[in-house]
């Protein structure tokens, strides 16, 4: 029988290849997103490593934590001047206080150095430091000296000796590029600059205080040793860990990071692996159909049932590891394209694409049981074949009825359903966000498993201009597709799920970009908007700025990321904490106060956003103990109030947040600028630009051009989705490619009969394209539907998040229907032209 | 290795012309090279007056379209198609207008005029046979070439279609070409030609089932059993 089965994938081997596609595009993604997630977790940790190399470190309790911000969001400080006395510990061979900060380095071009969203730091260049090896040139040992490390001084387009300015502290410097230094592995893309070390800690730890201290022991010490004998000097406020302990905590911390966008991968992969699974068992299920005679031959001759259900599933095996094996090395081929595509726009990652075991192992087991589970409902009713069922002509196979799918399918879209009503009704908690996504989930799975009940209908509608348009062509098209509404439903799979991702995100993208348009407009009075590149404009453009005689008016966000506790409760949260001018309210910005007075602001009381409120329970009168680097202070809310334009969970007065937090470490994301009176906006925005552009990093904006600026960036997450639109239409394609491909060699006969009363070439072919197209097309109106259906209910739930409008794109859904009409031509090209290549003899001839 | 060699007959206008002989003999290839599906490497075939055998692809599928008529042994009907559409179907292809009457006239005579809704799985064979009679029919072709299309039905079924074939024939007006291998089913023919080894070899005209049995007979050597031809 074993014989038989793999005879039997050669006699057949087009179809076979069919399948083996689909089992090969769904085990690539599989594969891909393994090596790709392993390959980007081995970098970061390489990097945590390389940023934590020492043996033990004295750090502020639980703090110290790795943060890609570059430190700013450290809650505590040590005492620089401690390092002087653990040096003096038995068995340290070095003690070396660390601290950086953010800068701005100007590269060859002109313009800042940096990539993507990597950070951009600067070090204080300690000698001693073993985790600073210069290789060429040498360290900095002036204020007007730096050393770059060796990727970004490639990136910069700058050789040692050449002058270039930096933006520090707030200020623009004049600086020489004197060496080049390894840190001990790749950066990912940060942008690193090494200072003369007391320059870098009057810079960044103005107070005296570091962010930890690395300690390094002497040979034959270990580091428990060295945190045992460092105890003495540990305090309330400073505790000493090993290096390991810190690196695991960092490496955990990057992985719950890294968690989300696997698991975003993953469910991409997921869909795929499903959708391929609806091609590979397709491709089975009409396999066995076109067979059935064999077996049925098979079985005469006195092969058992259990026999003829073993060879399809080995022949599913078979196609199962051979796919899986294709998909492996082309999911490793992604990640190479990728990791090149990341190197080109600077985001260096590890060197080797990791081919470890485990990734191999489950995708070539999730490939296999895949398709071999796929097949073994038509392989058990081919089994089931009566050997008589061989004499005759015809061999029918009964389809099962779709009804309980049916229903399975309506109760699981009612609960989702129910789900996403209910989240939408009660708006606000976040047990409804578990509440709206899997509503959503099961509305989407609900509806693919209707899909081949409801395939007849939808069918019948969208196939009515081709019937009455395209006689008789579009009648049997229409035949064609409604005649196996499961296979229809199955094939339109693929681009149902996609359709709907799609149609789901393009409504929330231009629902969050109206929104945000409409907020900028009706909440801010400001003339322009100016941001930073590196998220913190330095304080010399703001003081630049406010000094401009066009100028009337400048307000500066400045923020950091601070514990905040509720009076006489320890669970705290670090949202943003701002400090502005008092009169903001009044004239920059127009809030809605919900309860309070925004008035108390200039009194040093805190006001605080309506959604921070409902979420940690805070109201008018409450005490807030929030915990700054300087120490923590009693805020009473004076007010609660509501506005999309500011970020901040907490807005206190300028004042109270220098209190806190020493001004070098605040970052101000945001300067709101609005003209003197008589001044027009373009003398003011022309003034205000030549006034910043030393600093390089930061763009004056219209509030015309902030909001396109934000639409840009809601642009740029659509690009993502499209390119996994992409991925999906891809399969949808092979997927209908494949379905159309068998069903003509399933419909030999009929083809040569409608061909022997007079069917032109054409007018085949012309059939075979309109099914396809109708089937494309179902998918996508399908899919389109459930999608901006689900996320029509958004703007209801989330109003008070920002999304406050419902936009419906009806251009772009118009540009996916022609998409789908596009894949549906395209996807037909082969089978067409297949069919109509069939001698009209050969189709009519029986045997 | 050839199929036909030295055949050369004519098909009268008006007439039931039956093709039989043993497997192998050529009858069906015969009929394909007339019908335009199959192409003869020599020789020449007219129908309608135009010369079949020169024909491009496009010009073979006018041919069919516009003067031919077909009905199979099986598979002859669309199955997503309604028995009415079915029997339209060659005159949407030609994009002809449907002659009502005309139409009414073949519908009634094969006795179809209540089962004109339903698709193909809800007819019996010998239904579908009639349905498959009268599409041949309904554009009024030159010639409806019927290859064993009695070949999978019971003899009272057998009975209607052939008696359908006849009247066409004979009260319509239609020529029609059929191959078979059963003498029933050819004595119902004007005339019948025998083929053997792809030559023409003998011819019985106003045949009965017993003319054309003892015609067979003669053909063969020694009598083979009757399931033994086809």
């Amino acid at each position: 029988m074993l014989r038989v089965a793999l005879r039997g994938i050669r006699a057949h081997l087009v179809r076979f290849l069919l399948s083996l596609l689909a089992v090969a595009l769904g085990v690539a993604f599989v594969a891909g997103t393994f090596s790709l997630r392993t390959m980007m977790s081995s970098t970061f940790s390489g990097i945590v490593d390389a940023a934590a190399p020492a043996d033990a470190y004295l750090r502020p309790p639980g703090g110290g934590a790795f943060t890609a911000e570059g430190g700013t969001g450290s809650t505590g400080t040590v005492p620089r001047a401690l390092a002087a006395e653990v040096a003096e510990v038995d068995g340290v061979a070095h003690a070396i206080p660390e601290v950086q900060g953010a800068i701005v380095l100007v590269g060859a071009d002109g313009t800042a150095v940096q990539s993507t969203q990597a950070p951009s730091m600067a070090f204080p260049y300690v000698t001693e430091d073993p985790a600073i090896e210069v290789v060429e040139g040498r360290g900095p040992s002036a204020p007007d000296e730096v050393a770059l490390e060796t990727a970004t001084l490639a990136s910069s387009g700058f050789a040692i000796g050449d002058a270039t300015q930096v933006v520090v502290g707030g200020q623009v410097t004049d600086v020489e590029i004197v060496g080049r230094v390894d840190m001990g592995g790749p950066m990912a893309g940060a942008t690193i600059v090494l200072v003369e070390p007391e320059t870098g800690y009057a810079l960044f730890a103005p107070d005296g205080g570091v962010g930890d201290i690395a300690v390094y022991a002497q040979d034959g010490t270990t580091a428990e040793q060295l945190v045992d004998r460092l105890g003495a000097l540990t305090s309330a406020d400073v505790e000493a860990v090993t290096g390991q302990e810190l690196r695991d905590e960092n490496k955990a911390a990057i992985d719950e990071m890294l968690g989300f966008v696997t698991t975003f991968l993953l469910v991409f992969a997921a869909i795929a692996l499903f959708v391929g699974a609806f091609i590979i068992s397709n491709t089975f299920a009409m396999s066995v159909r076109q067979r059935m005679r064999e077996f049925a031959l098979l079985r005469a001759v006195g092969a058992s049932p259990a026999q003829v259900f073993t060879s399809i599933l080995v022949q599913a095996a078979a196609v199962g590891l051979i796919g899986s094996a294709l998909g492996v090395a082309g999911g490793l081929g992604l990640v190479v394209g990728l990791k090149a595509v990341l190197g080109a726009v600077g985001m260096d990652l590890a060197g080797s694409i990791p081919v470890d075991a485990a990734t191999v192992v489950v995708s070539l087991v999730v490939g296999t049981v895949v398709s071999v589970l796929a097949a073994a409902v038509p392989a058990r009713r081919a089994a089931l074949v009566p050997p008589v069922e061989a004499m005759r002509d015809e061999v029918t196979v009964p389809e099962r009825s779709i009804r309980v799918r049916a229903v399975a399918g309506l109760v699981l879209t009612g609960l989702g359903a129910a789900g996403v009503a209910a989240a939408t009704l009660n708006s606000g908690p976040d047990t409804m966000d578990a509440a709206l996504g899997a509503g959503a989930a099961a509305v989407l799975l609900g509806v693919l498993m209707l899909a081949p009940g409801m395939a007849r209908g939808v069918l019948g509608v969208l196939a009515w201009p081709f019937v009455r348009a395209i006689r008789p062509v579009g009648r049997l098209a229409r035949g064609n597709v409604v005649r196996n509404p499961r296979r229809t439903a199955s094939t339109a799979g693929a681009l149902m799920i996609g359709m709907a991702l799609v149609g789901a995100v393009s409504v929330i993208a231009v629902s969050a970009q109206q929104s945000v348009a409409g907020v900028v407009e009706s909440q801010t009075n400001a003339d322009l908007v100016l941001r930073s590149a590196t998220f913190d404009i330095p304080k010399g453009a703001i003081t630049d700025v406010a000094a401009l005689s066009e100028v009337g008016r400048s307000d500066v966000f400045a923020a950091a990321a601070l514990p905040v506790t509720l009076d006489g409760d320890d669970a705290a949260g670090t949202p943003y904490v701002a400090g502005v001018a008092d009169d903001l309210f009044d004239r920059t910005i127009e809030a809605e106060t919900v309860d309070g007075d925004l008035a108390s602001l200039a009194d040093g009381e805190a006001v605080v956003q309506e959604s921070a409120a409902e979420e940690y329970g805070w109201a008018v009168g409450d005490t807030l103990v929030v915990t700054g680097p300087r120490g923590p202070q009693d805020l009473t809310v004076g007010a609660v109030f509501s506005t999309n334009v500011l970020g901040a969970a907490v807005v206190v007065r300028t004042e109270v947040l220098d209190g806190l937090v020493p001004p070098e470490q605040q970052l101000v994301d945001t300067l709101m600028v609005s003209a003197a009176d008589g001044v027009a906006v373009a003398d003011l925005k022309n003034a205000v630009a030549e006034a910043v552009s030393p600093y390089v990093v930061v763009s004056v904006l219209t509030q015309e051009e902030f909001v396109s600026q934000l639409a840009d960036q809601v642009n740029q997450v659509l690009v993502i989705l499209y390119a996994l639109l992409g991925l999906s239409v891809v399969i949808a394609v092979l997927g209908i490619v494949n379905t159309l491909a068998l069903s003509v060699i399933e419909r030999t006969r009929e083809i040569g009969l409608l061909r022997a009363v007079g069917l032109g070439r054409l007018q085949l072919a012309g059939t075979v394209v309109i099914e396809s197209v109708l089937t494309a097309v179902f998918g996508t109106v399908v899919g389109l539907v459930v999608g901006v259906s689900l996320a029509a209910t958004l703007p209801t739930v989330y109003a008070d998040d920002g999304l406050s409008e419902l936009v419906i794109p009806w251009g772009s859904l118009g540009a996916m229907l022609a998409l789908a009409v596009v894949v549906g031509v395209l996807a037909a090209l082969w089978p067409a032209t297949r069919a109509a290549r069939m001698r009209v003899l050969d189709a009519v001839s029986y045997e | 290795m050839r199929a036909l060699a030295g055949v050369d007959v004519d098909f009268g206008r008006g007439e039931l012309t039956a093709i039989m002989g043993p497997s192998g003999s050529g009858k069906s290839t015969l009929m394909h090279c007339m019908a335009g599906l199959d192409r003869s490497d020599a020789g020449s075939v007219v129908v309608d007056g135009l010369e079949v055998s020169g024909m491009r692809e496009r010009q073979l599928t006018r041919l069919r379209r516009d003067r031919l008529g077909f009905v199979f042994q099986a598979f002859n009907l669309v199955p997503t198609l309604t028995a009415l559409e079915n029997i339209t179907l060659p005159l949407d292809i030609a994009r002809r207008p449907v002659d009502r009457a005309h139409l009414d006239a073949v519908v009634q005579a094969v006795g179809l005029a209540d089962r004109l809704d339903h698709k193909p799985t809800e007819l019996s064979g010998g239904q579908q046979q009639r349905v498959a009679c009268a599409r041949a029919l309904v554009s009024r072709p030159a010639v409806v070439f019927a290859d064993e299309p009695t070949g999978n039905l019971d003899s009272t079924s057998s009975g209607e279609v052939l008696g359908f074939l006849r009247r066409s024939v004979d009260d319509l007006g239609q020529s029609v070409v059929m191959v078979t291998h059963d003498p029933t089913a050819a004595s119902y023919a004007h005339r019948v030609l025998f083929l053997a080894d792809g030559r023409l070899v003998g011819e019985v005209t106003d045949p009965t089932p017993d003319s054309v049995l003892a015609a067979l007979t003669a053909l063969r050597p020694a009598p083979a059993p009757a399931g033994a031809v086809g």
